[in-house]
């Protein structure tokens, strides 16, 4: 009976969560090599070489890359001089609950909320206008749509700054870190070396596979590119899904190269993440 | 550092943290913010009063989203909770957990893209059962990682004792282990029911269009340039959320690390 019930939610498990996974993941790569869709042109490698030899995808790949490393490495310290120097003041009164009110932002009304501030008649334009510090509307910096994906990064990085002090917050209780804290006063440490020695290495081995699973997420985020990005570089997804809406069918395969090749890294990353390989970490070497 | 300049400091963060929220509800009570003035010039409640009338029905979108992200909440959370259990008594349990992240670490718009073929197979595009599939595809893995790691064995011997005494499986799960179970239950239901409420990759590909969530509404509004809606939409988006985080804080993050 209870073999009955494990093998059948077992069986749930993989139909419901890889399944569909290897199903769209073979799809995509035959897709990508002209066996299916609406594309079908029998066995070809010519979509893989044009996607592969094409700067547009490895630029898209890089920029990716950049805003993932750039927000989450913002967030990231930000994160942790919080926790670490006003730890305590999150623990209770308003500070306790308000922190957590950032998380109900969804990623697109984090963007809006960028292109409101940010924009050339945005809210800072406004103000620097009636400060006299710029002239006209034209005058104001592009802070959106940018080269230097300024505003997607900002945005990002809005988004992921409560979460690790969260995250981190709920770390620096579950390791007793304010008894370590005191303990290495008492062995004679100073602020510096306490935080350095002890409360960094902790906090940044156990929150190591957070980052990579945030790193992915920022990697293939859609919603906050597609409104805040530029035509060119698009990061992954909206240079992928922009492939598949357009008119022209010979650049549907490509959408899934980039597709195939998306997933590959991200199964790649979370094997890295899971060979339980120990964050080395010492700031000396 | 005196008292009072720590009290600004802590003000300043509050205000800050809260800025966002303050400067979206003031543009959803505005219709009419032009270039150079820092505040609109008229403040008005015609935005909210016309939810209902508003001809795009922003009342329904707001309506479909809750029926969508409560459904796939209570499926991923119940099926996730008796999955669970099975799946943390098998031997192949950690290869189980490194599969179900899978799923919700690929981006929702191109794991929808890379599926999309079979739903329309399967007539499950431009429908709302089709979106609630697609979104469960995501959350129910993240319920499975969740719930397999709670399933302990101190949970286990008190439904074994319930069964030596003589207990049914059905009194077990409802007179103990759900009970015991509801803290769990509730952070469980809480995030997947989020995962669904802020999709929208996935529901664009999936619903074609057709099924306008409020997070597509959105878009849409910001699309067209009309902002005050924009505003007031994404003021409908973020107050379930909300009052869900600020209600079940003490749930949150801090009791599942």
């Amino acid at each position: 009976m209870k073999n009955k019930s494990q093998s059948f939610w077992l069986s749930l498990f993989f139909a419901v969560s890889v399944l569909p996974v290897v199903a769209g993941f073979v799809y995509a790569l035959l897709y990508s090599f002209g066996l299916a869709g609406v594309y079908e042109i029998g066995f070809t490698l010519k979509n893989w070489a044009a996607i592969l030899s094409s700067p547009e995808i490895i630029n898209s790949f890089l920029f990716s890359f950049y805003i993932a490393v750039v927000s989450i490495s913002i967030a990231l310290f930000v994160a942790l001089w919080f926790v670490i120097n006003y730890g305590a003041h999150f623990d209770k009164g308003i500070l306790s609950y308000v922190i957590y009110f950032p998380l109900s932002i969804p990623a697109i009304v984090a963007a809006f909320f960028i292109i409101q501030l940010l924009s050339k008649s945005g809210l800072i334009s406004r103000i620097f206008f009636n400060l006299n510090l710029i002239d006209n509307i034209n005058s104001f910096p592009d802070l959106v749509n940018d080269n230097l994906g300024i505003g997607i990064i900002l945005a990002h990085t809005l988004l992921a700054i409560p979460f690790f002090i969260i995250f981190l917050l709920g770390l620096y209780h579950s390791q007793n870190l304010e008894n370590l804290k005191q303990l290495s006063f008492t062995l004679g440490a100073d602020k510096k070396q306490t935080t350095k020695r002890v409360l960094l290495p902790i906090l940044l081995n156990k929150v190591y596979p957070t980052i990579i699973l945030y790193f992915i997420f920022v990697l293939s985020s859609y919603e906050i590119p597609l409104l805040l990005g530029q035509q060119y570089p698009q990061m992954v997804s909206v240079f992928a899904v922009r492939k598949l809406q357009r008119f022209d069918l010979a650049d549907i395969p490509q959408a899934y190269v980039i597709i195939s090749v998306y997933v590959l890294i991200v199964i790649v990353s979370l094997f890295i993440l899971f060979r339980k390989r120990k964050l080395e970490y010492d700031f000396d070497n | 550092m005196t008292l009072i300049t720590k009290k600004l400091i802590k003000s300043l963060g509050i205000f800050l943290i809260l800025f966002p929220f303050l400067f979206l509800l003031g543009l959803s009570f505005s219709t009419n913010w032009r270039f150079p003035s820092i505040l609109p010039l008229e403040i008005t409640p015609d935005n909210w009063l016309g939810l209902f009338s508003f001809s795009g029905n922003l009342f329904e979108s707001f309506i479909l989203s809750i029926v969508i992200s409560v459904s796939v909440g209570l499926l991923s959370t119940f099926t996730g909770f008796l999955a669970g259990k099975y799946i943390s008594e098998t031997i192949i349990r950690e290869k189980i957990i490194f599969l179900s992240y899978l799923p919700y670490t690929l981006s929702p718009v191109l794991y929808a893209a890379s599926i999309y073929y079979y739903f329309v197979y399967f007539n499950l595009t431009g429908n709302i059962i089709g979106v609630i599939v697609g979104q469960i595809l995501i959350t129910f893995p993240f319920s499975i990682n969740l719930f397999t790691g709670y399933w302990n064995s101190s949970i286990k011997n008190l439904e074994n004792l319930v069964l030596t005494l003589g207990g049914t499986k059905l009194q077990s799960y409802l007179k103990v282990l759900i009970p015991i179970s509801k803290r769990m239950l509730l952070i469980v239901f809480f995030q997947t029911f989020i995962i669904s409420w802020f999709e929208y990759g996935l529901t664009t590909i999936i619903g074609v269009g057709k099924i306008q969530t409020l997070t597509i509404r959105v878009y849409q509004f910001i699309n067209e340039a009309n902002y005050y809606y924009a505003a007031l939409s994404s003021c409908l988006l973020i107050i379930p959320p909300a009052f869900l985080l600020w209600f079940n804080k003490k749930y949150v993050f801090r009791k599942i690390i």
